[in-house]
């Protein structure tokens, strides 16, 4: 897939790996406040740390003052990342006005992003969301009381809808609520949910539910073909038939190959056909086929069934 | 600085002998080859050469056994997509979890419209597992369709084996192989160690010939239902004009495949072998994909623990090195590729692989600066990455391990 990345989006990467002054990779030590979003087993994670300017009288004035991030993930995630810090440090927030930090502001200091890659700047602002909180327990602020939802533990707790990337339905609920999504693509761009295995979609209490419950059903929803069905291995020959044949070469096939170091495997049998493949010092041997084609399929005719063909594997 | 293009299983440049051989039937030999005057048989007489020169190059089969087509996908359509029409009466499909998607997905389709699909896993080298392919063998057993040689990590398949197998257990089992990653590159008799082989893949622009022609190889016998219907073209197996210039530059370009293959694949193997050893030298942490396999002599798969890919391929192409990955965020989805995915590469490396596939035009060089260029490119992403130890230089301790 091509780059369709803004000009500022790919200086801001290439500032990024370069290490060059004035940007923000790494981490905040002993940091007021520390908050982490998506795992490295869903391609792309984020830790966000950030230190205050403490207020000695009333810790809802703390001022942030430095903003670092280690991150996991591609060219926007990383630059999404810079520019988290960047809105930051510029504004001179205190922790809960820098909650005000949507990932539509990420996406706008970055020039956009392309669709697919939104769940980049989301994946900023639930990062930092996680350290204002992290900053507020720290600090004995209680945010609630001051009319902030918190909504701690709402997004490992509660139903898991989508099970590639972890989401829950309180989460999903929320971020349908926040984000305004409305489709199922929607979600996906946003935050990932559904857009790998997709068995959410369509599946009760799934994707479409959630949505449908929140928005209302669309008029037609659109219906999707059912997967592909896995068959099962074959059911193995009568079971009277296989014993002969494994008997058969017990006694008579195994002790003429061991003379040579040699032995042989039954890999399967179906029907008339057995399935083997030549062992030891058999293996490799110029003169293989040709023993199992003859000797061995010479003596299963012979002794349990004419019609018997061994195939070589 | 000139770019180092290293894809070359994505596309390759077009040989400037395969221009050369197009160029005739752009200017004065345009003529329909379906038309009866003579500058028009002249032109129907290139068709049948360069439908002569690609057999040639699979052992003695009859040219009318080559079909052209506009690329491999079509090819892989046509084959499958024919094959169950042509037999509505068995209902069963074998195919692996790593086919390139213009066969795993029609074989979805097929799933969809009444089929059973059994899709063969493999192992963490990316090998297949024949007691598992001779298990899942069946009485309606329509088609077994695997592929050669794997895009992504190189991996060849022991296709001459499996397609008797197949042929042994039961004659009216259909064996189709997309090889289009491997003609050009291995050697394939197609009248003798794949002589059971009924239907191959393969396209023009991964050996040197432009995109927009590819060929299906169609063993007299094999019942297929043609794809593209309306006209008496190839032998009404495929229907439209044929493409004259495309189809004489593939020719060329096959001629000039079988003609240096000899050369090309020692001095690959040699080229790709030391870039996977100076990478694993030179980069801390790093898996080859598909290494305990048979691979092709092109193709390294390479992932780096506690990076993301698509950060590698930027990059590099900064630094004027084409490549890919199997990265979810540069596949267009949201997940890993499916060939890693499959070889449960571990999840800290699934998204970190890079692939370099070098080809005709590759040289020392290029090996050279890749190898200066690659380690710097991780580094850069390791300083930033939240697994990484940036003082000893190692994953962190915290850092989820690597299994």
């Amino acid at each position: 897939m091509a780059w369709e990345y803004s000009e500022k989006t790919k200086k801001i990467f290439m500032d990024a790996v370069h290490g060059k002054p004035g940007t923000h990779l790494g981490e905040v030590e002993n940091p007021d406040g520390m908050g982490e979003h998506g795992s490295i087993a869903c391609g792309d994670s984020l830790r966000f740390t950030f230190r205050v300017k403490r207020d000695p009288e009333d810790p809802t004035k703390d001022v942030i003052t430095e903003a670092k991030y280690l991150t996991f993930g591609c060219t926007s995630a990383i630059a999404a990342s810079e520019a988290l810090c960047v809105l930051i440090e510029k504004g001179g927030y205190t922790p809960i006005q820098a909650l005000k930090i949507r990932n539509q502001d990420i996406v706008d200091f970055l020039e956009g992003l392309p669709e697919q890659k939104i769940h980049c700047s989301v994946m900023g602002a639930e990062a930092l969301e996680a350290a204002v909180f992290d900053w507020a327990h720290k600090r004995g602020v209680d945010l609630p009381k001051l009319g902030i939802d918190a909504h701690e533990g709402g997004e490992t707790e509660g139903r898991l809808v989508c099970k590639c990337f972890n989401v829950t339905e309180p989460y999903l609920r929320r971020k349908i609520q926040e984000l305004k999504l409305h489709t199922i693509a929607d979600i996906t761009n946003a935050i990932k949910a559904g857009g790998a295995c997709m068995t959410c979609h369509h599946a009760p209490g799934g994707l479409q539910d959630i949505l449908n419950d929140m928005w209302g059903a669309p008029k037609a929803a659109a219906q999707e073909a059912p997967a592909s069905v896995t068959a099962a291995a074959n059911a193995p020959s009568p079971y009277q038939f296989s014993k002969r044949v494994e008997k058969v070469i017990e006694e008579y096939v195994q002790p003429m190959l061991k003379r040579d170091g040699g032995g042989l495997e039954v890999v399967d049998i179906k029907d008339k056909l057995i399935y083997c493949r030549l062992q030891g010092a058999c293996k490799g041997c110029a003169g293989a086929r040709q023993t199992l084609k003859g000797m061995v399929e010479r003596v299963l005719r012979e002794k349990v069934d004419e019609s018997i063909r061994v195939i070589e594997l | 600085m000139s770019a180092i293009y290293a894809d070359n299983n994505a596309t390759t440049p077009v040989a400037p002998e395969v221009v050369e051989a197009m160029v005739p039937f752009f200017r004065d030999q345009f003529f329909n080859p379906s038309s009866m005057y003579e500058p028009a048989r002249r032109v129907a007489a290139a068709l049948a050469q360069a439908r002569e020169s690609i057999a040639a190059s699979f052992g003695p089969i009859d040219p009318k056994e080559i079909l052209f087509t506009s690329c491999a996908t079509e090819s892989n359509n046509s084959a499958i997509q024919g094959v169950a029409r042509a037999v509505p009466k068995r209902k069963h499909i074998i195919t692996t979890a790593v086919e390139h998607p213009a066969v795993l997905e029609v074989c979805r389709e097929m799933g969809r419209h009444g089929c059973r699909v059994t899709y063969l896993g493999v192992d963490k080298d990316g090998s297949l597992d024949m007691g598992e392919f001779v298990r899942s063998l069946q009485k309606d057993t329509l088609l077994v369709s695997v592929m050669h040689a794997n895009n992504e990590t190189g991996v060849v398949f022991p296709v001459e084996e499996l397609s008797r197998i197949a042929k042994e257990t039961d004659p009216s089992i259909v064996f189709h192989t997309d090889a289009t990653q491997s003609v050009g590159k291995l050697p394939i008799d197609l009248a003798g160690a794949f002589k059971h082989v009924d239907l191959l893949s393969f396209s023009g622009h991964k050996l040197n010939a432009p995109k927009g022609v590819g060929a299906l190889f169609i063993r007299r016998g094999t019942p297929i239902r043609p794809f593209m219907i309306g006209g008496h073209q190839e032998c009404g197996r495929r229907a439209g004009t044929e493409n004259v210039p495309y189809i004489a530059g593939f020719a060329a370009a096959v001629e000039l495949a079988a003609e240096s293959r000899d050369s090309e694949e020692p001095r690959l193997r040699a080229l790709r072998d030391r870039l996977e050893k100076g990478i694993e030298a030179k980069v801390p942490h790093v898996q080859v994909n598909g290494r305990g396999a048979v691979r092709l002599p092109n193709t390294l798969n390479v992932s780096c623990h506690y990076v993301e890919g698509e950060g590698m391929l930027y990059q590099l192409s900064d630094a004027g090195i084409c490549a890919s990955s199997g990265s979810a965020c540069t596949s267009g989805s949201l997940e890993p590729s499916h060939v890693l995915t499959a070889m449960k590469i571990p999840f800290t490396a699934v998204h970190g692989s890079v692939r370099f596939s070098l080809g005709r035009y590759n040289t020392d060089e290029d090996v050279d600066r890749i190898l200066e260029v690659f380690p710097k490119v991780v580094a850069n992403l390791r300083r930033l990455s939240p697994y990484w130890d940036q003082e000893k230089d190692r994953p962190r301790a915290d850092a989820p391990a690597v299994k």
